[in-house]
């Protein structure tokens, strides 16, 4: 039998990585749009007490 | 003579949101699809039986064809249904659907190219070669990412849903060619062992392990679809809000 066993472990690795760096890619852009809409909230605050003076 | 009491201005502000920022959580669904598919690695790689003419680089299947039935089949499957309903339809959350569908169909399918040269080079002797499956999935990719690089270029929705549903029916009419080209051209990718009208040609204990990780892979398909899904959501109701992204 072939000693082939270092092309599936790498491979394993691999897809691992691609899907890891996938899920981490999706947490990043939902931080991102969670800054956006706090920076959205924080000028809907302000707009909101300007209008109220 | 008027009495002056200083207030805290946080008890006078209006209160914080709960947005759907404060709402989130741990995502059950995620969690769950990463724990099938730590099974199924586990299973492979220590419960399931070599195969005796490739030897453990046989393994690649439960990561290589599961992968790329998820990718191909579901993935860019539901581009396609999701885009043709929307040229009918005009409703958002099929072009939202099918956005999702693509982005995630691209990462399994990356992940078919990545793991086929490793299981390539030592049952073929080579990492790569043109024939047609490989050309076809090679080129299923390129389409895809352009897919995704046209709905970035395109500011106007309605225009972009349209223009990237057209694209994504076309990719997917690829796929048929991909499944059946091991069966027009001659190739040196082997035939169907599982998707074809007879028996799997596999032995019980590898088919288990198979059909595990089909069933892990795509759960973790629905995982990432359904939090991408969430993401377009969020996004489009911010930009409706006047966020520029």
């Amino acid at each position: 039998m072939p000693d082939n066993a270092i092309y599936y472990q790498a491979a394993y690795a691999a897809a691992a990585v691609v899907y890891a760096a996938y899920a981490l890619s999706l947490v990043w852009r939902s931080r991102r749009l969670d800054a956006v809409e706090r920076q959205l909230d924080a000028q809907d605050e302000t707009g909101g007490a300007r209008g109220q003076r | 003579m008027t009495k002056t009491l200083a207030t805290d201005p946080s008890a006078t502000a209006a209160p914080p949101r709960r947005g759907p920022a404060a709402r989130r959580g741990i995502d059950w669904l995620l969690v769950l699809a990463v724990l099938a598919v730590a099974a199924t690695y586990v299973r492979a790689i220590f419960f399931t039986p070599l195969e005796a003419m490739q030897g453990p680089a046989q393994k690649i299947l439960y990561v290589h064809a599961t992968a790329a039935f998820v990718g191909l089949y579901l993935g860019f499957g539901l581009v396609a249904v999701a885009s043709l309903l929307y040229l009918w339809l005009k409703d958002e959350k099929l072009d939202r659907v099918a956005e999702a569908a693509a982005e995630v169909g691209v990462v399994f399918t990356t992940t078919v190219l990545v793991t086929g040269p490793l299981w390539g080079k030592p049952i073929w002797g080579t990492w790569w070669t043109w024939d047609a499956r490989l050309t076809l999935t090679l080129f299923l990719w390129f389409v895809g990412v352009g897919y995704l690089v046209l709905r970035g270029a395109v500011d106007e929705p309605a225009m972009r849903a349209r223009y990237s549903a057209v694209v994504g029916i076309l990719a997917a009419l690829l796929v048929p060619f991909i499944h059946l080209s091991v069966y027009l051209f001659r190739t040196l990718h082997p035939m169907p062992i599982v998707l074809k009208p007879s028996a799997p040609s596999m032995p019980g204990e590898m088919q288990v392990t198979f059909f595990m990780g089909f069933a892990a892979f795509t759960l973790l398909f629905v995982a990432f679809l359904r939090a991408r899904y969430r993401l377009t959501v969020r996004r489009d109701a911010l930009v409706a809000r006047g966020a520029e992204l």
